[in-house]
């Protein structure tokens, strides 16, 4: 041969170069205890301040398990979706759901015995979407609420009062545009995605009822997002800011009078804004209507390809079940959520005055939670038909009769699937 | 006449590619505008052309701010970008003249085998190839991160049209001094063909320290972040901080133009000469 | 002499092999090495590639047909076997053709702006005596960037929809409103957005090649057309600049619907949002990813368009490659 001695010691090493920066990198360098099993917990990155020291600082402090948090960037529901395929995903992780099919498909592992005896201590609002027959699939961290962020002086200026209904909040948001500072904002896409199904339940009716059917195949519902329409007609909605509607600096710089936002906003603004500023519930649609808040809770989950299902499932119960004071200091040091159990809500100083109580009550008197049939497939055909009503001016009977029918097609679908 | 006519049409061009230059420019002045202003600056309702103090601290309070790790990460994107560039270029140009150098009955159907593959969007193979990757345990290591990106059907396309035109001279003559197909190609192919490989190279630098979705399903721990990761960690979060995040661009294109500035001449002789355009 | 050079390689892979061998095995190896060890040869400068190829891209690719015909939510080994359903209820799926037709607009659009600038840019910079290669830099340097870098600039900066942004500030100098430019549907505002950032992306790229391409031109050809009284400018462009320029025109045209059927950054980086996309400019690879890799996961839906996606690119491509005269034996 003539591939002679030199050229295959070259290429070895080369193999041999990649092998070893294989192990460079490699998982549980935390350095921390080193006790008991490895698990890797996963949080989607914060935006406050501190979370993340505070997150590691909880694991660090459990002895039975070496936990090394992971802090993910970027999409997290698409990247938990794929890691759950396989075993070098997390052990313990927090999730926007699970979803139905992440339970059906016995992606996560029931977590039902984890809360006994403190059940009735968790809020049950936030609860119910991650049950599912019964069983419990993920412990709910602290309760997220999205609300209507206004300032004060502004509405006063143009002589107008915190909107009562949707049709005052078209008026009102039409009041407060002025050439550099528009009246609403809802989100860069006019609303579709952040409001979701808020207008629905603000007209009265629901995503999906209680015994599974399609819950706003109504005249009315067309009705409420119609107004949407109006906003985005009136250019009263601010658009295409650099920062989203999660982000209140919009409202704090001023770009906007209203601002849908999250309750974990409401640190920031207050420190920008001191007093001037109030909160508000999306107010009713229609004369069947009422006030409504979504709420909603990311959840701690356990992954059921975990090499330690036990040990990550005695984490979880630590550190979301037993350890309050964790729970407390995660809720309400670090932006503000409320916490989801309630005999620590009704301890937190910091809700009981000004606007987070006003928060609070809202969460209480109008708070819903997108039900667990709701799936992610039946929430792009809405968030498309809304998107398509608001910008395009879609008409919004025929919009929402085909999603009524995707819906239905998929509750058909998952219901097959469970029985 | 005739003369006058060709000086205003060269005064036009000329104006005409300057103000395309300075339109091709301002991205730029943006990154380093935003970069060193201050979050006031930015969002103030009355543009400034650049803000009246310079914020120099922002660069070393990227470095310092513990939440994201910028110099691991920029390290990462470094050896990730050489590793593979010099994979890549191994790999695809010894397929590349095989293909087109050794005579082999079924050298055409290889081919087509390969190029087929240039016409199969990534995304189709995404999660099969994340689970196959993540089955080999090659989650949150260089490995993962670097070897299912190294068969690049693009490059051994170049390569083998590159090497359909070189002079077959050459070969000849170190046929004639007995070297074997091994040592021809690295002897005498290899050292004539330094621009292709510098201008594959650049392409394949540039892809591999740009890549994005990959490296963020792949490299999970923050060990393993590459600059495009986080970056996304910047823009992701409930709140933007926008002074940050154009400093972080701004430093993460610093080493690309560097390479690519330094590069340019070989890449122009080498597509010049690669047939990449034939 | 390359005589010499394989029989000594045959005789080293014989020895190689062990002296003991029976002349049959040695023989039905000599024939597996081909004439000369040619396709022993082929296959070890080939080999490699094509292994990895086969590893990191067919098995996949093997595997995602594979799924498209099972009901796979969040798993990648389905049991529900569902035959052709994946297919028809994609191809019925308003979403999907729409994003075709999203595809089939960006691409009519992409594909003959960028020709012509970089061809233009090309032409003009080349013909600059001074300051050619600081402008070629200056126009090249942009294809460095990445998309998230570039979408980032657009998106936060240009492009914003308030008065901080720099597309609305110059605008409010002549007293216009300011334009939500990525969030307006009508006009479809978004599409100069999505477009611009490609073209500043790619132009120079592209600048590069056709600028390759005009220095392969002898300048004979243009001695001979001034003789024949052709004037430099539209003349000279038309009769013996692009023609001579058809092979790179080919290839750039080529490469520019390639990249274009692979469109998934730009869009995602500008349109994307913590809740989703928006039902607009919402190319294929855009929609399959959210069907795919959102937390729905229907894998086997997502797979299925992927595979109708693949062969219309194939066709496309195929199809192309045969108009332009391309594919035939090149030697």
């Amino acid at each position: 041969m003539t591939i002679d001695r030199r050229t295959l010691l070259a290429s070895g090493a080369a193999l041999g170069l990649l092998t070893a920066c294989g192990s460079n990198t490699g998982r549980g360098g935390d350095g921390s205890d080193g006790e008991g099993p490895k698990l890797s917990q996963w949080y989607h990155q914060y935006g406050e301040a501190g979370t993340e020291q505070a997150v590691k600082r909880y694991a660090d402090a459990y002895g039975k398990a070496d936990v090394a948090v992971q802090w993910r960037p970027g999409n997290y529901d698409e990247q938990t979706a794929a890691a759950l395929l396989t075993k070098s995903g997390p052990d313990v992780f927090e999730v926007n759901g699970p979803t139905l099919d992440q339970i059906q498909g016995g992606q996560v592992l029931d977590l039902t015995d984890l809360l006994d005896g403190v059940r009735d201590d968790f809020n049950p609002a936030v609860l119910a979407p991650k049950t599912y027959d019964g069983r419990i699939w993920a412990i709910p961290q602290v309760v997220d609420m999205q609300l209507l962020y206004y300032r004060k002086s502004l509405l006063a200026d143009a002589g107008r009062t915190p909107p009562k209904s949707l049709g005052e909040l078209v008026d009102t948001a039409r009041a407060l545009t002025t050439k550099k500072v528009k009246g609403l904002f809802l989100g860069n896409d006019g609303g579709a995605g952040a409001l979701g199904g808020t207008p629905l339940y603000a007209a009265g009716l629901q995503l999906v009822t209680d015994d599974g059917k399609v819950g706003f195949d109504d005249p009315a519902a067309a009705r409420a997002l119609a107004h949407l329409r109006d906003l985005y007609e009136d250019k009263s909605l601010l658009l295409g800011a650099p920062s989203d509607w999660s982000d209140p600096s919009a409202f704090v710089q001023g770009l906007t009078a209203m601002q849908w936002s999250g309750l974990w906003a409401l640190p920031a603004v207050k420190k920008a804004l001191g007093d001037d500023f109030g909160v508000a519930a999306f107010p009713a649609a229609g004369p069947g209507g009422k006030a409504a808040v979504p709420v909603g809770a990311y959840g701690s989950a356990v992954s059921a390809r975990s090499a330690h299902k036990q040990a990550a499932k005695d984490f979880v119960k630590w550190l979301w079940v037993e350890k309050t004071d964790y729970q407390r200091d995660f809720a309400l040091s670090y932006g503000f959520h409320i916490p989801a159990r309630l005999s620590l809500a009704k301890k937190a100083d910091a809700l009981t005055e000004g606007p987070a109580a006003d928060a609070v009550r809202h969460s209480t008197e109008s708070g819903f939670a997108e039900p667990l049939l709701w799936t992610p497939a039946s929430r792009v055909a809405y968030q498309d038909a809304l998107s398509r009503i608001i910008k395009s001016g879609a008409n919004p009977e025929s919009e929402l009769r085909s999603v009524v029918r995707k819906v239905s097609a998929e509750l058909d679908r998952v219901k097959k699937k469970s029985s | 006449m005739y003369d006058a006519w060709v000086r205003v049409g060269r005064a036009l061009r000329v104006a005409l590619l300057i103000a395309l230059a300075l339109l091709f420019l301002i991205p730029f002045y943006l990154l380093v505008r935003n970069g060193l202003a201050s979050e006031q600056d930015i969002t103030s309702p009355d543009w400034t052309f650049f803000p009246a103090t310079l914020h120099w601290s922002n660069i070393r309070e990227l470095f310092e701010d513990s939440t994201v790790p910028m110099a691991r990460s920029l390290y990462n994107s470094a050896l990730i970008a050489v590793l593979t560039t010099a994979g890549t270029l191994l790999l695809a140009s010894l397929a590349g003249y095989g293909l087109a150098r050794i005579p082999y009955r079924h050298a055409d159907r290889v081919f087509y085998f390969i190029l087929a593959t240039m016409m199969v969007p990534a995304a189709v193979t995404f999660v099969p190839s994340f689970v196959l990757v993540s089955s080999l345990g090659w989650v949150s290591t260089m490995r993962g991160l670097i070897v299912p990106t190294l068969f690049s059907a693009f490059a051994c396309f170049i390569f083998r049209q590159y090497f359909l035109g070189f002079p077959r001279e050459l070969e000849d003559a170190a046929r004639v001094d007995g070297l074997g197909h091994w040592r021809t190609y690295w002897l005498v192919v290899v050292p004539n063909s330094r621009p292709v490989f510098a201008a594959v190279g650049t392409i394949v630098f540039i892809g591999a320290w740009n890549s994005f979705l990959w490296p963020l399903v792949i490299g999970q721990d923050r060990d393993a972040w590459t600059v495009q990761v986080a970056l996304a960690s910047f823009t992701t979060s409930q709140v933007i901080r926008l002074h940050e995040l154009f400093i972080a661009a701004a430093v993460s294109i610093v080493p690309l133009l560097v390479v690519f500035l330094f590069f340019q001449r070989w890449i122009v002789a080498g597509v010049e000469r690669s047939g990449i355009d034939e | 002499m390359s005589e010499g050079a394989a029989s000594e390689g045959g005789r080293g892979s014989s020895t190689a092999r062990g002296t003991g061998t029976p002349r049959p095995r040695a023989r039905r190896w000599r024939r597996l090495a081909g004439p000369q060890n040619r396709t022993l040869w082929f296959w070890a400068f080939v080999g490699p590639f094509t292994l990895g190829l086969i590893v990191f891209t067919y098995v996949p690719l093997g595997w995602s047909v594979y799924l498209s015909f099972f009901d796979a939510h969040n798993t990648v080994s389905p049991t529900d076997f569902v035959g052709f359903d994946n297919y028809t209820s994609m191809l019925k799926n308003d979403a999907f053709t729409d994003s075709l037709w999203t595809f089939v607009v960006f691409t009519a659009f992409i594909v003959p702006t960028t020709f012509v600038l970089s061809l233009s840019l090309a032409l003009m910079v080349n013909r600059m005596r001074r300051a050619q290669a600081f402008l070629r830099s200056v126009f090249f340097l942009p294809a460095a960037c990445s998309y998230v870098v570039a979408a980032l600039i657009w998106k936060m900066s240009i492009f914003n929809g308030v008065r901080f942004g720099l597309a609305n500030t110059v605008l409010g100098w002549f007293g216009a409103d300011q334009t939500a430019w990525l969030s307006t549907t009508d006009p479809p505002w978004y599409w100069l957005v999505i477009v611009t950032v490609r073209l500043w992306l790619q132009a120079g790229f592209y600048m590069i090649l056709f600028l390759a391409g005009l220095q392969r031109i002898s300048p004979t050809l243009y001695e001979a057309a001034a003789v024949d009284g052709a004037r430099p400018g539209w003349q000279v462009l038309r009769h013996i600049t692009l023609p001579q320029l058809r092979t790179t025109s080919v290839a750039v045209v080529l490469l520019l619907v390639i990249n274009a059927f692979q469109a998934f950054d730009e869009f995602y980086n500008l349109l994307s949002d913590a809740r989703g996309y928006p039902p607009y400019a919402r190319p294929p690879l855009v929609y399959l990813y959210y069907t795919a890799l959102g937390q729905g996961q229907n894998l086997g839906l997502g797979s299925a368009g992927a595979v109708l996606l693949a062969l219309i690119i194939a066709v496309v491509t195929i199809g192309q490659a045969r108009w332009f005269g391309l594919g035939k034996k090149e030697d």
